[in-house]
């Protein structure tokens, strides 16, 4: 608030009160008032006029200055209110009450979005959960039945399970409130859980699996990696290149980190997609080619790892290779406690 | 012939369940009642319980926690719910493992069959005829010699042993071998197989792993 806007914003009142002065004035000299006289008329009257708006200026600034200033400074300018103090003057009641009102009103709103959308996620596990079991009976009938349960079959259970567990996690990874487990665990076991998951597309899709001995462990949620790693293998096999497909797994131990890398030779990315492929429903060039191509994957996998705190990167030469790195940070504080 | 109780409340789910297990050899038994689940386990006194968490009643975690108090039997979990928090509760309540739907039925048999020889101690020496396998050091032994066979010869011999007169699928020697860390493809696995053909015949063995078109290997 500035007194230049706020002189312009009362200009009818000031001439008004001009207007008023000039009849006096004009009224005065008519009845030949003595000339001191009305010096001293027009200083009573200049002095009692300009302190009236002074004073309502400042008291009207220090209000809506603090507000101002306090909604800058807070994340979140709806908290505002509680950082100011109730006003005397009557304009300022009303915008305070109004404010008030507003504020509440939007809590509860929020509030009611929110309860919703936990409800909803609630719901999204509680059903995927639900659905784990009819899938289960039908993966162990369909092996009961049938000794040698054929490739497709089993692809379209294993299409099956993945994508529901995307829905999984895809719910888990939005939501504020996660609920993963941070622990030390044993990161060749899970590149072993992984594989054995993948086991079947692997073969069939002749995919080598190359793991180098990896007897690290690192603090992290042990399904959350599992999933992360399952989307990077997932895109490996989906956008192999010819014969010798392979995908290498091996962990760099850097003083700092270590550094999980998942390399194959598949089709790669090209560069002008590289930057994008973290990016929500971003299916880019090598989309066109696989028509399953939702790119989510990349995306929960990214969102996933920064709430576990790892740092996930991509690198590839198109036509040549991919190579996803995980870093994870070693935590000093828990080796002192053990 | 090791004795597994199911505690699951889907009914499709616990017959083909009960059906792998039987064609595995293991004599099986379903709890219908689960108003008195502990009792039926403590009457029918298992060598391994599979749990489910979500059942009627008590729900699993309290099964197991009450358990606990009266008995020292093996218990899988077997469960839907997919977080590390749920596995590490289970854990401190007394779990031996933690399995989620939908499962690999063969990484689910290879579960059960760690769990029981860790707990029966079951040796590492197997023996077959006139022949001694020692799984530890990788060593076969007849009357006058010794071979060595590699990991993953070790891996797939044992496997078959231990599931002897039984059709073994190519799928469950790889979920056998991947289990161990050894990822190797299906080529490497016809070469792996042949060669301990080879080292078997040298012991005087010809032929005991006999190729089903189609179906697998057996040994009888």
């Amino acid at each position: 608030m500035n007194l230049k806007d706020y002189l312009k914003d009362k200009l009818i009142n000031i001439l008004i009160l001009l207007l008023s002065y000039f009849i006096v004035l004009m009224l005065l000299i008519a009845f030949k008032v003595k000339i001191s006289l009305i010096f001293v008329i027009t200083f009573i009257f200049l002095i009692t006029n300009i302190l009236l708006i002074m004073e309502d200026y400042y008291k009207k600034k220090k209000f809506y200055n603090n507000i101002l200033n306090n909604i800058n400074k807070l994340d979140k300018a709806y908290l505002v209110l509680e950082t100011i103090n109730k006003p005397e003057f009557y304009e300022g009641k009303i915008v305070y009450q109004i404010l008030y009102e507003i504020n509440k009103s939007m809590c509860e709103n929020v509030n009611l979005i929110e309860e919703q959308l936990l409800d909803f996620k609630d719901y999204i596990e509680m059903w995927i959960h639900e659905v784990k079991r009819p899938l289960a009976s039908l993966s162990l009938t369909l092996s009961n039945k049938n000794k040698l349960l054929d490739i497709k079959t089993k692809a379209i259970l294993k299409n099956l399970e993945d994508y529901l567990e995307q829905v999984l996690y895809y719910v888990r990874c939005e939501n504020a409130a996660s609920d993963f487990f941070i622990k030390e665990v044993d990161l060749g076991n899970i590149i072993k859980n992984v594989g054995i998951r993948n086991m079947d597309d692997l073969l069939n899709n002749k995919v080598d699996f190359k793991v180098e001995k990896i007897n690290v462990k690192v603090y992290t949620d042990s399904k959350w990696l599992e999933f992360i790693l399952n989307q990077i293998i997932n895109n490996s096999i989906k956008y192999k290149k010819g014969k010798n497909s392979y995908i290498k797994i091996y962990a760099l131990d850097n003083p700092d980190t270590i550094k999980l890398i998942i390399e194959d030779n598949g089709i790669g990315i090209p560069k002008s997609d590289i930057k994008e492929v973290f990016k929500k429903t971003f299916t880019g060039e090598n989309g066109r080619i696989v028509p399953s191509a939702t790119g989510m994957g990349l995306y929960i996998a990214k969102n996933l790892c920064s709430k576990l705190g790892h740092k996930i990167e991509i690198e590839s030469v198109y036509q040549e290779y991919t190579k996803v790195s995980i870093t994870f940070a070693k935590n000093k504080f828990y080796d002192v406690l053990k | 012939m090791s004795k597994i109780m199911i505690i699951e409340d889907d009914e499709v789910l616990s017959l083909e369940l009960k059906e792998l297990l039987t064609l595995n050899g293991y004599e099986v038994e379903l709890v219908k009642d689960f108003k008195n689940t502990i009792e039926a386990i403590l009457n029918y006194n298992p060598d391994l319980l599979l749990l489910d968490i979500n059942i009627p009643y008590l729900n699993g975690e309290v099964i197991l926690q009450n358990l606990r108090k009266k008995s020292n039997v093996p218990v899988i979990m077997v469960t839907s719910r997919n977080t590390d928090m749920d596995e590490a509760l289970s854990i401190s309540l007394g779990a031996d493992d933690y399995i989620t739907k939908p499962y690999n039925p063969n990484i689910l048999l290879l579960r059960i069959n760690a769990i029981l020889k860790r707990v029966n101690r079951i040796s590492n020496i197997i023996n077959y005829k006139t022949l001694i396998i020692n799984t530890q050091n990788g060593t076969i032994k007849n009357q006058d010699k010794e071979i060595i066979l590699t990991k993953n010869e070790m891996i797939i011999f044992a496997y078959l042993l231990n599931n002897k007169d039984k059709i073994v699928k190519r799928d469950e020697l790889m979920t056998s071998l991947w289990n161990n860390e050894e990822f190797i493809n299906d080529n490497a696995l016809t070469v792996n197989i042949s060669r301990l053909r080879s080292k078997l015949s040298k012991l005087g063995y010809n032929n005991i792993i006999e190729t089903r078109k189609g179906q697998g290997y057996i040994i009888s």
